[in-house]
């Protein structure tokens, strides 16, 4: 599918009335996006680098077959992190929002896309991100996109969720631990791990890196002796338009990627049980 | 209270030094004035040392004149002269108790406050602030720490060839004849200028962005960083030198090669590496640091220090490859030195050659670093150049900081 096709199908099935296309100047359609100037906030009095992001792997509990995930788990991960000199911080919160179509017309029901997902992320306070996966589109808009999808009454909120936990400085890593908690319960659904590696900002020179760092981690949870591991799945960041720069897109994208995972093992672990 | 030490102070100006039957009060500032005079003729002898090492500078130029002679006489005096003040400075002190545990054991009956001297030789009056407070509070075990701490962070700052003087003093000789050889087998080409300097590195290492700048220029365009890593037109006039055979765009500005006092080696997403230059135009290095490519600020200069751990690691071992370049091969400082910081561009690569690995925990920091080190003793220009990729990989290894000190 060419990206123009691909955009005129979103225009139709979302059904949005030509206004709303006004708007699309906020919008810009799975392309690599010049990363917004957010300020990132260092403990020191250093400043800050603008305009460039440090690159982030996110990595989700894999639990073995058979047993979930609980509150236990999230402990014991948190206290592996310290076992690493990893220094707390402080806490950080991402949500990230299903949406289903309000239809009008039972008819085209089956033309929406399924997975179309919205997400806020800590370090962009001021964004909101879209990412439909089966169609390979991530896209930034402001975070005000958000009042006006209520307004417009076009698509509603299914199931919203929160990523929550703390966040650790292991000298040039910045790791965050946090739990996968629907809004509104404390039923956990989920453990998800951000690696960041501040210095660079190239996913391809920083690889090696971060492969190490993932296998040292790894082998510090397997340790432990939990009921599970943590995985790392790389999405394919080239079909979604994103490039070797790491951007805020490319965490939207392994956040939709790592909530796929999820929810299949979940399904997983439901037919295990019928 | 301050009142009336200041008056005494005045007070003790006019009538000679007589230590026995005083006023606790008239005796502390009796000591604060001979401490603040002790001060003073310390900063004589610095001075003085300085002017003899000058002298000894200039006498080694041979076309000079006698002059340095007459330097040298005149200063020898007057360091004398200093040296017999601080003596009897220091003798009174002794005498009135400063110098020694009698005074301090008598203070706490006074209930006075001792004149304080904190670690970086300071001298305060009273330890009103909290922080002082605590200082004075603190133990003798405390304060010894705290001094020995600041003195090796100066130390390794300012002396950083010192520290593998400590660490390894039966190598000094043989490093010494080890240069000498070196000399005579690698015998690099006379690269005399800096253009030739700088085209023959652009020539033998593509991957890397070299850019001129005069000193001033160059704080403009490190407050204007990071420019994004796909941006291809620059906002600012981009600097390359006038040799470079890269295809410039047209709104450029060429630095004349007499100006050049910083030279930015630019790898991309990899790394940013800042050496100044002292004179302007000339060939000899005097500072260098690294920097991340997203690094931008004013702080973005060869003598700054990056925000994050691994290039302030590698910042730290240039300084040390600055000094041995320096001492060692001064007329190819800059030509070994610039080669040697292209072996960086492997640093999140190339895994260590003494662990096998790329990451490791440090001791000392307790942090998970990349090999950060490159070995520049017996570092060779020549084999740079080499083509084989394997010749590359085994000429130029990679160490972490503890497998460094282990190999060395």
């Amino acid at each position: 599918m060419t990206g123009s096709t691909k955009r005129h199908r979103i225009a139709l099935n979302l059904q949005i009335p030509v206004l709303f296309l006004h708007f699309v100047s906020l919008l810009r359609f799975g392309s690599v996006i010049g990363v917004s100037s957010v300020r990132r906030q260092f403990a020191s009095f250093c400043p800050s680098p603008d305009k460039t992001m440090p690159l982030k792997w996110v990595l989700h509990w894999q639990p073995n077959a058979g047993s979930t995930v609980n509150s236990q788990i999230l402990n014991e991960v948190s206290q592996c992190v310290e076992s690493i000199n990893g220094v707390k911080e402080g806490r950080w919160k991402a949500t990230l929002t299903y949406y289903r179509p309000v239809i009008r017309d039972q008819s085209s029901a089956s033309e929406f896309p399924r997975d179309f997902i919205g997400m806020s992320l800590p370090e962009q306070p001021n964004k909101y991100y879209f990412i439909i996966r089966v169609q390979r589109l991530v896209l930034e808009a402001d975070s005000s996109i958000q009042m006006i999808m209520e307004k417009l009454q076009s698509y509603k909120s299914r199931v919203a969720l929160n990523f929550e936990g703390f966040q650790y400085q292991l000298g040039d890593f910045q790791l965050r631990v946090g739990k996968v908690v629907p809004t509104h319960s404390e039923n956990l659904r989920g453990i998800v791990m951000e690696v960041e590696y501040l210095p660079i900002s190239s996913m391809d020179k920083s690889r090696q890196v971060m492969e190490e760092f993932v296998d040292i981690w790894k082998d510090a949870v397997s340790k432990r002796s939990l009921p599970g591991y943590f995985m790392h799945l790389e999405p394919n960041f080239s079909e979604y338009g994103l490039g070797d720069h790491y951007t805020p897109q490319h965490t939207a994208v392994q956040y939709a990627y790592v909530m796929a995972q999820l929810i299949a093992s979940a399904q997983a672990v439901q037919a295990g049980r019928n | 209270m301050q009142h009336q030490l200041q008056h005494q102070t005045t007070a003790a100006v006019s009538t000679p030094p007589s230590t026995t039957g005083e006023a606790p009060p008239k005796q502390v500032a009796l000591a604060m004035e001979r401490l603040s005079h002790a001060a003073r003729l310390i900063a004589d002898i610095r001075l003085g040392a300085d002017r003899l090492l000058e002298a000894l500078f200039v006498a080694a130029e041979p076309h000079k004149r006698s002059k340095p002679l007459d330097l040298f006489i005149k200063e020898d005096s007057s360091m004398r002269q200093h040296l017999q003040g601080l003596r009897s400075i220091g003798k009174q002190l002794e005498e009135s108790g400063v110098l020694n545990e009698s005074l301090r054991s008598r203070s706490n009956s006074w209930g006075l406050h001792m004149p304080l001297v904190c670690p970086d030789g300071a001298v305060v009056a009273y330890a009103w602030k909290r922080q002082l407070a605590g200082q004075a509070g603190a133990s003798a075990v405390d304060r010894t720490r705290l001094a020995l701490k600041a003195f090796t962070d100066q130390k390794r700052r300012f002396f950083p060839h010192l520290d593998d003087g400590l660490t390894k003093p039966a190598s000094k000789k043989h490093c010494g004849a080890q240069a000498l050889v070196e000399h005579n087998q690698d015998k690099p080409k006379n690269y005399k200028s800096l253009s030739d300097v700088l085209t023959c590195l652009e020539k033998e290492v593509p991957n890397l962005k070299i850019f001129t700048y005069e000193r001033l220029d160059w704080l403009k365009r490190a407050s204007s960083l990071p420019a994004s890593a796909d941006d291809n037109s620059l906002q600012g006039p981009k600097h390359t030198f006038p040799g470079s055979s890269i295809l410039r765009p047209t709104s450029q500005t060429v630095v004349a090669f007499d100006k050049v006092a910083v030279i930015e080696l630019f790898s991309p997403s990899i790394f940013r590496a800042v050496v100044s230059l002292h004179p302007a135009g000339s060939i000899d290095p005097d500072a260098v640091a690294f920097f991340s490519p997203d690094e931008g600020g004013s702080y973005v200069h060869a003598r700054g220090s990056s925000v994050y751990h691994v290039f302030r690691h590698i910042t730290g071992h240039a300084a040390l490859a600055l000094q041995y370049f320096i001492g060692f091969r001064s007329e190819a400082a800059l030509y070994s030195l610039l080669h040697w910081i292209c072996n960086y561009q492997t640093l999140f690569s190339k895994a260590c050659s003494e662990c096998g690995r790329l990451l490791a925990m440090d001791r000392q920091s307790a942090l998970l670093l990349p090999p950060v080190s490159r070995p520049f003793r017996n570092f060779s220009t020549s084999k740079t150049s080499s083509t084989g990729e394997q010749n590359n990989m085994n000429a130029h290894p990679a160490y972490h900081i503890g497998c460094f000190a282990d190999e060395a």
